[in-house]
């Protein structure tokens, strides 16, 4: 059962400057939905609106980005509702945190440098639950032991901790009252591989037994195909491709999704790679028709003039390129060929 | 003596001491490297780590920003941070940074630094910049692309090969890139990687390229060093190293790099380190409280480096 499902999505940025305004069209048209207990990955890369995504399904909309279009629905147990109907900020702070939660980005920025790790932890439970002291330390320390930490950390300030072990207690935070959609944007970037490794274990530790769902954001193809079950690539704003896993990484369709996998470099296979040609195109003024087609090898007239909207494919597969179209099996001939 | 060799780093160490009087520590960042590229042969030299492993520490050593409390560096016959030489040493050493958004002041056009650099270094005729032109095609831009632009109007990737070319301006022989792709997009990334190697074959540059990232290391480098809280814990060809490691730790560090495959995921769990500073004073050898083969020697002694299969291992497993 899908518990989001984000309809025909738009959210721009509109600012004006000296009488002349300018909107940067950074979430154009998404949609999608997720499924209950599942890992839904969203790939791409800096840019492509992935975190204005997060923010406008998170409910943190505030100018000058704004919601232009489009429908957010959670479909939670015991209650549906459409995340930009509540217009009073009171009812959106109490979803957050308690039902949905963002891991943010950047676990150096993100805690107090001048309190205690305690007091964070304070702000966030007590904001939800009324509880007594004795009961907000056995659910910090039931949380925290689960999760292989120590209470030790509690007293400490942030920068005693190290990048890894602050990512750590960001988690902590984000978990503790057992939210039942989590997002994570970029959890592990500007961690290293070790230390990555233990956080992805982490998040997948706390999945498995808090029975929530996940929604990942991250450039890095690498950490979804390890993590997800699903996964979306944006680009310049679009998904562009979605699919499980599995089909996605080993049967990419758009020639976008190709490239990015086929640049990828392996340990054991030193082969030349290339990458593709050009730059992703800024959302102030994106490319008529398919947003691609300035990189593309492939791309024809068509493409030059209309936008692909995003297709099905199979069950589980959806894709906005031409070349899957019917019609079209000469071109995927070639592409076939070419590779 | 050493006229064959580019650069000879010699059993080098850095301490860096913090805090004053009784609550003085010290750390060694670097501890006891060595390691020399030879003239004749450019190549591309990996110093791979974790945050904190004390690469960076040792590319402000060559580069002369940083004084090593023991050892020496020579680059070419003359000893780094003396006086002899030193104009040619800049010259012919060149760093490359990790952000290009920070290596360039967003309040100046990028070409002022081509310009700036060109003056310096040339005999310099008013209005022509010939190696600047040069250095820009080297790379896959042309002087159109960077002319009157400040660094927020061109993209990561670009900027990025504008600081490279900016670096060729003076034709170095040798690159310090630290960390030079990790903040660029993945579907530019490959350019600026294989920009390195094109460099190498080309150019004959030899590059000092440092990275937490070992699936582009596999892929560009020659040699590799893999760093572990300052020391060098293995050392050798890049594929000898990467394919079948042998330090527990640079084997932890492979198996850790998450593959884009969803078909081969991790299904055991690993230990994390406990907190950076106490594994630098660690006694004996740094891995030990992590090692899953660690044995009571581990603890105490630190471990030498020893010549197995063509490369440098510093473990008590291969003595």
């Amino acid at each position: 059962m899908a518990i989001l499902e984000v309809d025909n999505l738009k959210a721009y940025y509109v600012t004006q400057t000296f009488g002349r305004s300018s909107t940067v069209r950074a979430v154009d048209g998404v949609s999608f939905h997720v499924n209950k207990n599942e890992i839904y990955g969203i790939a791409g890369e800096s840019g492509c609106g992935k975190s204005t995504l997060l923010k406008a399904i998170s409910g943190l909309v505030k100018p000058p980005l704004q919601i232009l279009g489009g429908e957010i629905r959670y479909n939670f147990a015991d209650q549906q509702l459409n995340i930009l109907d509540l217009k009073d900020e009171k009812q959106r702070r109490r979803l957050r945190g308690a039902r949905i939660s963002l891991i943010p980005q950047g676990s150096m920025s993100v805690l107090n440098p001048v309190r205690r790790i305690k007091k964070s932890f304070e702000d966030v439970i007590y904001a939800h639950l009324d509880v007594s002291e004795g009961e907000f330390e056995e659910l910090v320390k039931n949380h925290l032991e689960a999760l292989g930490l120590d209470w030790t950390v509690m007293h400490t300030y942030p920068h005693q901790l190290s990048g890894g072990m602050r990512q750590r207690v960001t988690i902590a935070l984000s978990t503790i009252l057992r939210p039942e959609i989590i997002f994570a944007d970029e959890p592990t970037t500007a961690l290293d591989v070790v230390v990555q490794r233990g956080v992805i274990q982490l998040i997948k530790k706390i999945k498995e037994e808090q029975q929530n769902t996940l929604i990942l954001v991250t450039h890095d193809m690498s950490v979804h195909a390890t993590l997800c079950d699903r996964l979306a690539v944006m680009y310049a704003g679009e998904i562009v491709e979605e699919g499980d896993v599995k089909s996605l990484f080993g049967s990419p369709k758009h020639p976008y999704t190709s490239m990015l996998l086929s640049s990828l470099p392996k340990i054991g296979d030193k082969s030349a790679r290339v990458s593709a040609p050009g730059a992703p195109p800024s959302l102030a003024n994106p490319p008529a028709g398919c947003r691609f087609h300035p990189r593309c090898p492939y791309a024809v007239d068509r493409c030059r003039q209309e936008t692909p909207a995003l297709r099905q494919l199979n069950e589980t597969h959806r894709v906005a390129c031409f070349l899957q179209e019917a019609g079209s099996m000469e071109l995927q001939g070639r592409a076939a060929n070419e590779q | 003596m050493n006229s064959e060799k580019l650069l000879v780093v010699d059993n080098v160490t850095k301490v860096f001491t913090k805090g004053q009087g009784f609550v003085k520590s010290k750390i060694e960042a670097v501890s006891r490297v060595s390691f020399a590229l030879e003239r004749n042969r450019p190549e591309i030299f990996t110093l791979a780590g974790e945050s904190g492993s004390g690469k960076s520490t040792v590319a402000k050593l060559i580069l002369g920003f940083e004084i090593p409390t023991t050892g020496s560096i020579v680059y070419k016959g003359n000893p780094v941070g003396g006086l002899k030489g030193k104009r040619e040493f800049i010259k012919d050493v060149q760093p490359i940074f990790q952000n290009p958004f920070e290596t360039f002041n967003p309040l100046k056009k990028v070409q002022s630094y081509f310009h700036d650099t060109e003056r310096n270094f040339s005999k310099f005729s008013p209005g022509k910049y010939p190696l600047t032109e040069r250095a820009l095609e080297l790379v896959g831009l042309t002087a159109s692309e960077i002319k009157d632009k400040y660094p927020s109007e061109m993209s990561g990737g670009q900027l990025q090969r504008a600081s490279i070319a900016r670096a060729l301006i003076t034709n170095p022989s040798l690159l310090i890139a630290d960390e030079p792709v990790s903040m660029i997009d993945a579907s530019l990334r490959m350019s600026v990687v294989n920009l390195f190697k094109r460099l190498k074959d080309e150019q004959k540059v030899s590059i000092i390229y440092i990275t937490h990232d070992l699936a582009t290391a596999y892929y560009i480098s020659d040699r590799i060093a893999i760093m572990l809280r300052g020391q060098f814990v293995e050392v050798g060809a890049v594929k000898k190293v990467l394919d079948e490691p042998l330090h527990p730790y640079s084997q932890l560090l492979k198996a850790s790099v998450p593959a884009p495959d969803p078909e081969t995921r991790w299904s055991e769990d690993i230990t994390l380190s406990d907190l950076e500073t106490r594994e630098y004073t660690r006694k004996g050898c740094k891995f030990a409280g992590r090692c899953p083969k660690a044995f009571d020697l581990c603890r105490e002694q630190e471990p030498e480096h020893h010549a197995v299969d063509d490369r440098l291992v510093k473990c008590h497993l291969y003595a």
